[in-house]
């Protein structure tokens, strides 16, 4: 926890409780305490299974879904629950990206449909067109050979990098990927990966990143909270989390591949200290094994 | 506060599993009242006439168990425009509609704007008769599996086959479309939540600001529609995959037969519809 305890908390989450279609007969309760904190600055994972509520979460998280008591929200030391928050800023700070976001485009223009946001804002055009090159740099778009390009023309990575492009286009100090890279290939995964790592360490964006694949979240991630049937059961550094496979296989989750392997190794004798959780770490230690 | 809860508003379409008389009779017989009930809507216009028949169709949804609020909510977007065509009726309307066992009174005249006693009749008989329809059609579908209503529509229609109806294929475009109204509620609920976290505002503004709401409606309507196609094309190809053919032959897991109860009720409606409609002139208002 590098910076956890100095660090300003950007979002708190207490004991939050939602249902869905409350009040009908399709009424169904999808979170029943969730409580985490993430500081300005930090890379958090959240995982569980399908169905534990970690969508319902991040949608409190830019006030799509307003918390009710006795849950609480606090989003950069503003309280979700007060019904005069301004929470087209809330969006502006914090950047929601969906799972197949690229079915959100609509403008006929990539250029276009990346500046909706920004042009929502109010911005003026030559402001715009700044944000908007910076958005597609920051995805790998090449601004001028894409930014004319027909939207619906696009392959279907291309429209997801657009898709993420018009969400940083706002330029958000938090940026919530909820499970926004399923269905693209590997490679276009890992480059999108990169580039978002890149924009969480050189441009201090507060990264939450929803995804059923461990390894990526172990990239990913400094810390972890983990959800099962709406709560929140642990919670930690990757490393911790990782550390406790079968705790983890009892919310029907597992641990990283390579995990796994210096598990067994060690179990077998070999002398591990550190269980490596990416595979650019089981290199190092099989190395310092190796050449001890 | 922003409500992005579509499938609240979307009550027609939706079924709820019970174990009511109205859940278990045949869905031929729930189709044939609905046309029954159905006629007598559009013939009825009297006052007194449209008491009975919402009092019917209330006491039918009462039967079935099924939350009368929650069929009643179906009505709130659609209230606006209500609320529109009610205030065109009551203003406009005045001179054009002699009011139905009455003498035709003019409360309120000014350059073209009449109110009288007919067209505040027209109002509140219109207001009635959209209410008996929002029962009758809430409740076919929230009583009825979809499965069970094209099975039921595909039995009703089989007769007219003779003359070239496609009975097969319009009970399976009819339980397509029914099917895809809860999906695209959802997806709709997605799209918003996507274009309002990158800055667009919904549900913010009143719903009264049409024109507003129109120019944010583009934003909404573009990807829904691509993701209409994108489904129908799937859909498509998932028949095409099982070499789906159609109705010739078919059999159903679940036969149909239609029991007493069911004859007793469609004979009861029958008589109903009958009568309504042979007295429609004699209701005095």
């Amino acid at each position: 926890m590098s910076h956890t305890d100095q660090a300003r908390p950007m979002i708190q989450v207490n004991d939050l409780h939602h249902v869905y279609l409350r009040g009908t007969p399709l009424e169904t309760t999808a979170l029943k305490g969730v409580t985490m904190q993430i500081c300005e600055g930090e890379s958090v994972g959240i995982i569980g299974r399908t169905g534990a509520g970690k969508s319902t979460i991040v949608q409190h998280l830019n006030g799509l879904i307003r918390p009710r008591e006795p849950g609480k929200v606090i989003i950069d030391g503003q309280d979700m629950s007060d019904p005069s928050v301004n929470v087209k800023a809330i969006r502006q700070k914090v950047g929601l990206v969906f799972q197949h976001p690229e079915q959100q485009l609509f403008e006929r223009l990539v250029g276009d449909d990346i500046a909706f946001g920004p042009k929502k804002l109010g911005m003026l055009r030559e402001e715009r067109r700044e944000r908007v090159k910076w958005a597609m740099e920051m995805v790998g778009l090449d601004f001028e050979r894409f930014k004319d390009r027909f939207t619906f023309s696009l392959s279907g990575g291309e429209m997801r990098k657009v898709a993420i492009a018009g969400v940083l286009a706002l330029q958000p100090r938090v940026l919530i990927l909820d499970e926004s890279t399923t269905g693209v290939d590997p490679r276009g995964r890992k480059e999108l990966l990169a580039r978002i790592v890149e924009l969480h360490r050189h441009h201090e964006v507060t990264l939450i990143f929803v995804s059923p694949n461990m390894e990526e979240v172990a990239n990913m991630v400094d810390r972890i909270y983990v959800i099962d049937d709406g709560r929140t059961v642990m919670g930690g550094t990757t490393r911790e989390i990782f550390d406790r496979p079968e705790e983890l296989r009892q919310y029907g989750l597992g641990v990283p591949q390579v995990t796994t392997v210096a598990h067994r190794l060690r179990e077998r004798g070999l002398p591990i200290t550190r269980i490596p959780l990416t595979v650019a770490e089981a290199e190092e230690d099989l190395w310092k094994i190796l050449s001890s | 506060m922003e409500d992005f809860e579509f499938l609240r508003n979307v009550t027609v379409g939706q079924y709820f599993p019970g174990d009511s008389i109205v859940h278990r009779i045949d869905p031929r017989t729930k189709i044939t009242v609905l046309i029954l009930l159905a006629m007598v809507n559009a013939f009825i216009i009297s006052y007194t006439g449209n008491i009975v028949l919402l009092a019917v169709c209330t006491a039918y949804v009462l039967v079935s168990g099924i939350s009368l609020r929650f069929i009643l909510s179906g009505l709130k977007p659609a209230l606006p425009l209500i609320i529109m065509y009610a205030i065109m009726q009551l203003l406009f309307f005045g001179e054009a509609y002699a009011p139905y066992g009455l003498e035709t009174q003019i409360y309120f005249e000014w350059w073209i704007i009449t109110i009288s006693n007919g067209s505040i009749q027209l109002v509140i008989v219109t207001l009635m008769r959209f209410l008996e329809i929002l029962f009758l059609v809430s409740l076919l579908t929230a009583t009825t599996t979809t499965t069970d209503l094209a099975h039921g529509v595909e039995g009703m229609l089989r007769p007219f086959q003779r003359i070239g109806v496609p009975a097969h294929e319009v009970s399976l475009i009819g339980t397509i479309a029914l099917r895809f109204v809860p999906i695209f509620a959802e997806q709709l609920e997605i799209i918003m939540k996507a274009q309002a976290s990158r800055g667009a505002d919904f549900g913010g503004g009143s719903v009264w600001q049409f024109i507003k709401t129109a120019r944010q409606m583009v934003a909404l309507i573009v990807p829904l529609f691509v993701d209409a196609f994108r489904r129908a094309e799937d859909l498509i190809l998932a028949m095409e995959a099982r070499c789906y053919v159609g109705g010739k032959g078919r059999t159903h897991i679940e036969a149909f037969h239609m029991t007493t109860a069911d004859f007793l009720i469609i004979a009861g409606n029958l008589v109903f519809a009958v009568l309504m409609l042979t007295f429609r002139t004699s209701f005095r208002v």
